[in-house]
């Protein structure tokens, strides 16, 4: 059911990113909406709802961009892997521990964006883009989290309740 | 159908297996995207998000103008309340007045730009979205192949409050039907002859990843002066000649003490780039063909 919802979702996330977005940059850093919804999927989605996401989302970004299609995908890939496995080490995820997922999250997806373009042929200045894109956009990201985590959060409890009283009426 | 549900369990709790699996997926799909294969279905694709996002654009445009105009018009009602409190009652129409004065502008630049350039053909297109890595510096134009645009052409805009007519902004570098994305000059991956208008000193215009730009292979003995026009010089068939890059600001030694590096600033805004001319007759020189070994006689 919640794989369902992230196409919507995802779609107006990237048109917003296209759009709207980089009216706010600072530098060339800007929230990464895409990403942070996916994360705060994964916190408590199961993981093959991620890998949806990450998929979704991904792609959806890559068309609304010059970089090759699955350039992002690969990123949050390993994000909602990786975040699938501190799942199953901690009892819950607390928002110390969300804050270090977005900081090392948006290094992770960002370093793997920019090996991909440039294994793609693109120029990429590594020093340059953690100070002038990398940097700015885990600032944003970090100020984003809060409401987007909030947001995701109650439409996953919202999906959780809506299955669980369609099981209960089918055992009726 | 238990055995296949079963076994679809199964790989799926090998987390392992499942990102391996993943991760091939995504490798074959970035390859078969940068040999040119999913082309139709990202064109496909992009035709909806392209409508869409035009809409939200020029929705966020007008919204970002209007909070500008408004924080202007406070300081103005400000000022103005001292001395003439009758004159508050104008303000929404001159709001309106300077909307309409501001596109007159950005229009009338275009304008007086295709009319002093006899030998060019233009067709204007409007910005829909910029790219969404910041990393990459492209835009998106409203028009595609269906407007005759094809992967090359240069794209120009005109220029505010300037003497200088147009400025270049960049190149296309792919086409759908209904859209058109322009690698713009300042990214890192753009790379424009170029020479210094005043004494014809060539080199080449690199774009920057902060968004600025560089004129590099500039000789030691060239007399570089700040805010000399940098104009395109037509070699490697990339652009047509004389078109304006920016305008020198400063100029240094390069780390290798061989050439000079003079830092160029673009006449153009590309944050609030609204409309563009892509050039629509000029075709670049494909010279691909004198690098491959010539056979022996």
């Amino acid at each position: 059911m919640g794989t369902y919802w992230s196409l919507p979702l995802i779609i107006f996330a990237v048109i917003l990113q296209a759009t709207v977005l980089p009216q706010i940059r600072i530098f060339g850093g800007q929230p990464d909406l895409v990403f942070l919804m996916m994360l705060s999927w994964a916190i408590h989605g199961r993981l093959e709802q991620n890998v949806i996401w990450a998929f979704v989302g991904g792609i959806a970004q890559d068309l609304m961009s010059a970089a090759p299609t699955g350039a992002s995908v690969l990123g949050m890939l390993l994000l909602a892997f990786g975040i699938e496995q501190i799942q199953r080490q901690v009892y819950r995820i607390g928002f110390m521990l969300i804050i270090a997922l977005v900081i090392m999250g948006t290094l992770l997806q960002k370093l793997v964006f920019m090996v991909v373009l440039a294994f793609s042929g693109f120029a990429v200045y590594p020093l340059e883009n953690l100070t002038y894109v990398i940097l700015p956009t885990i600032a944003y990201n970090l100020l984003f989290i809060g409401p987007i985590y909030w947001l995701i959060r109650r439409l996953q409890r919202r999906i959780q309740r809506r299955s669980t009283s369609k099981q209960h009426a089918l055992t009726l | 159908m238990n055995q296949g549900s079963g076994f679809r369990r199964s790989w799926r709790s090998n987390r392992a297996l499942f990102l391996v699996v993943c991760v091939l997926l995504t490798a074959g799909m970035i390859i078969a995207s940068r040999a040119g294969l999913l082309a139709p279905v990202e064109d496909l694709l992009t035709v909806p998000l392209n409508a869409v996002s035009g809409v939200f654009n020029r929705v966020s445009l007008t919204v970002s103008d209007n909070v500008s105009r408004f924080s202007d018009v406070q300081t103005l009602q400000q000022r103005i309340a001292d001395l003439e409190t009758a004159l508050a009652l104008y303000q929404s129409e001159l709001v309106d007045l300077r909307e309409i004065n501001s596109d007159y502008q950005r229009l009338a630049n275009l304008l007086s730009y295709t009319t002093s350039v006899q030998n060019q053909e233009f067709v204007t297109a409007n910005v829909i979205a910029v790219d969404e890595n910041s990393s990459l510096r492209t835009i998106t134009l409203d028009r595609g192949t269906r407007d005759g645009i094809a992967v090359g052409m240069p794209v120009v805009a005109g220029v505010a409050g300037s003497n200088v007519k147009g400025g270049l902004v960049g190149r296309v570098i792919r086409v759908s039907a209904n859209a058109s994305r322009v690698m713009l000059v300042t990214d890192p991956s753009s790379a424009v002859s170029a020479r210094l208008q005043t004494n014809r000193v060539e080199g080449t215009v690199r774009g920057k990843v902060a968004g600025t730009l560089e004129m590099d292979l500039l000789p030691l003995d060239a007399q570089i002066v700040s805010g000399t026009l940098v104009i395109t010089s037509g070699l490697g068939g990339n652009f047509p000649q004389d078109i304006v890059i920016g305008q020198v600001t400063s100029f240094r030694l390069a780390d290798s003490g061989l050439n000079q590096i003079a830092q160029v600033s673009s006449l153009i805004n590309f944050d609030t780039l609204e409309f563009a001319l892509i050039i629509t007759n000029f075709q670049p020189v494909d010279l691909s063909i004198f690098e491959q070994a010539t056979p022996a006689p």
